[in-house]
């Protein structure tokens, strides 16, 4: 197994292994190191299918399922298997159609399109994100990721103090109120409340501080929510200058996965009403966030 | 005579050689006309005027906008001349605005990209800025050239904006920071007004994007994919290479076309003074063509 170094110490292409078989406890162990130097890592030319992906994934740690199919109705998911999250253009189960324009499905996943740090929302966040592309579009739908632990880097003193203490909250509704979008099935609202996460978190294994950001924050606990949301967007805007970016151009049976602790990514356009674009992501829950901290905080 | 000196690559002159405490000739005002139409953003400094200076001044571009009737501010409650947009973070008694002040918390929006009135039907032309007391840290104004930010999309791009029809509100980039308490008469002064999206400079004739946070929807877009849409077309035009910081010094006076760019205010200690005063040049014709309202 190979890593070479695509982006600084930020994102690594592996290559030398074949992800699709068993790994050994050595295989397992040389990714996590690489996963802990970089936080990005693409594994090009793997023809995964959904059981491997899946089995890839839990050498990692414990599944986590995805939102948008815990919120959906049955008929709503394209797969009843809640660990593999569809992230298609495809009409749920029926592939012969793409997601019509005012498709509420299609709404609620357009706020990917904003700098997000993956279930954020949720009190223990998520490990890594795992994002394998079957079908990829001619033009667009790159996936950006944003180095958190160089944007923290590169703060002033002043700033790195301010931001030091300070306890946001995140929720599934913030991120998807910035672009109108509303409209949740019933009976979700414990999925709906925000959940308090540091602003400054320290990487559990590489000790490595970082930013955690993500448009699903909606306020800054003590802070009146104009000034915190503005004072977020600055650190948003910091935080992802392109010194900081890698931009993702997927080929069919790119595997890319990265530590949510320590990144941000965000989808980006292309003609999703013509064009099939067809990618399954699994995540892992997320640990060693220090919530505990920032519950004893409050 | 009156001089230029350029301080940006794409924008941005500063005007020497005009005393604005004296009433300025109409060579000086073909002056300052044509220099805007070219650079946008014209910087004068030094500039110690008063406010009916000020006035004076502005009223030579048009009529002013009155600024009551638009925001939050409730007659009484103004410390200024109703051609005023009070910039400052002063009470009516001059004190400084406690953190949690709702015209502060308002204001705060200001930090979002914009143009001023755009959410008026008929938008301005000109934004006059005058620095009175400025901050030493922090409270920079930046200017965007949404004429170098147009000629820099591709070709496809420019083709999908150029028929394109937004809605802005006050509502909506209050909303984006999370400030809706508004009365129901505040709602009402604030119905959306309608913009295209590419327009035409009627002087230098350059097409420009008309982005504003006060963008809430693009006509027969669903809205989640306009705001998606918008933000992209808004980060875009942002980028540093479109981008002036102005950093204040005391009585500096900064006047921009709001047909041409965008602009935001920067973070700053909110304890400390800062009074900027606004006088805004409004604008004489809708940017929609009756036309095209009356075939909605």
């Amino acid at each position: 197994m190979h890593i070479r170094t695509v982006q600084n110490d930020f994102v690594g292409e592996v290559t030398g292994i074949d992800i699709c078989k068993p790994l050994t406890g050595d295989d397992v162990a040389a990714i996590e190191r690489g996963m802990d130097e970089h936080a990005v890592l693409t594994f090009p030319d793997q023809p995964l299918t959904d059981e491997q992906q899946v089995a890839f994934t839990e050498n990692f740690g414990e599944l986590e399922i995805t939102l948008a199919g815990q919120m959906a109705k049955p008929e709503e998911r394209r797969f009843q298997q809640l660990v593999l999250g569809d992230i298609s253009n495809f009409n749920g189960a029926d592939t012969t159609r793409l997601r019509a324009r005012d498709d509420k499905r299609r709404m609620y996943a357009l706020a990917n399109r904003l700098w997000h740090s993956d279930a954020s929302f949720r009190a223990v966040g998520a490990g890594y994100t795992l994002l394998h592309a079957r079908i990829v579009p001619g033009k667009g739908a790159d996936t950006q990721f944003a180095d958190m632990r160089a944007a923290y880097d590169a703060l002033s003193e002043a700033a790195k103090n301010e931001a030091e203490n300070l306890i946001c909250e995140h929720s599934i509704v913030f991120s998807r109120e910035q672009i109108g979008f509303g409209d949740y099935n019933p009976g979700h609202e414990e999925h709906l409340k925000p959940v308090p996460h540091r602003l400054v978190i320290t990487h559990p294994k590489t000790g490595r501080k970082s930013l955690y950001l993500s448009s699903h924050i909606g306020g800054i606990v003590g802070w009146p929510i104009p000034e915190a949301r503005a004072f977020i967007r600055d650190l948003t805007e910091h935080a992802t200058q392109p010194q900081f970016v890698y931009s993702h151009k997927w080929r069919v049976g790119d595997m890319v996965m990265w530590d949510n602790r320590t990144v941000m990514h965000r989808a980006t356009r292309f003609d999703d009403l013509k064009e099939v674009r067809d990618l399954r992501r699994t995540s892992l829950k997320g640990v060693g966030l220090a919530v505990k901290q920032a519950i004893a905080a409050e | 005579m009156p001089e230029l000196r350029k301080l940006h690559d794409v924008f941005v002159a500063e005007v020497g050689g005009i005393d604005l405490t004296r009433p300025t000739c109409s060579n000086d005002i073909a002056f300052v006309e044509a220099a805007i139409a070219e650079y946008a953003v014209l910087v004068f400094r030094d500039q110690r005027i008063t406010d009916e200076q000020q006035l004076a001044f502005s009223r030579s571009f048009g009529d002013l906008e009155e600024t009551r009737g638009t925001g939050i501010s409730k007659p009484g409650e103004q410390r200024l001349h109703p051609a005023f947009a009070d910039v400052s973070n002063l009470d009516t008694d001059n004190t400084v605005l406690a953190r949690d002040n709702r015209r502060r918390l308002y204001s705060l929006g200001n930090m979002l990209w914009h143009s001023d009135s755009s959410f008026k039907p008929i938008p301005a032309t000109y934004s006059l800025l005058s620095g009175r007391v400025v901050v030493e840290r922090g409270g920079e104004t930046e200017f965007a050239d949404m004429r170098a930010a147009h000629d820099a999309l591709d070709a496809e791009t420019k083709a999908e904006i150029a028929d394109l029809v937004c809605e802005h509100s006050l509502i909506y980039s209050r909303e984006t920071l999370g400030f809706g308490d508004l009365t129901d008469t505040e709602r009402a002064t604030m119905r959306p007004a309608r913009q295209v999206l590419t327009r035409t400079h009627p002087v230098s004739l350059r097409k420009s994007i008309y982005l504003a946070s006060h963008i809430g929807k693009i006509n027969g877009w669903p809205v989640p994919e306009a705001r998606a849409f918008i933000r992209d077309l808004t980060e875009h035009a942002t980028q540093p290479q479109f981008v002036y910081r102005h950093q204040w010094r005391p009585f500096d006076l900064v006047m921009w076309d709001n047909r041409c760019t965008m602009h935001r205010a920067r973070r700053f200690d909110s304890t400390q003074v800062r009074d900027m005063r606004r006088t805004t040049v409004a604008g004489i014709a809708p940017t929609v063509s009756r036309e095209s309202l009356a075939a909605e």
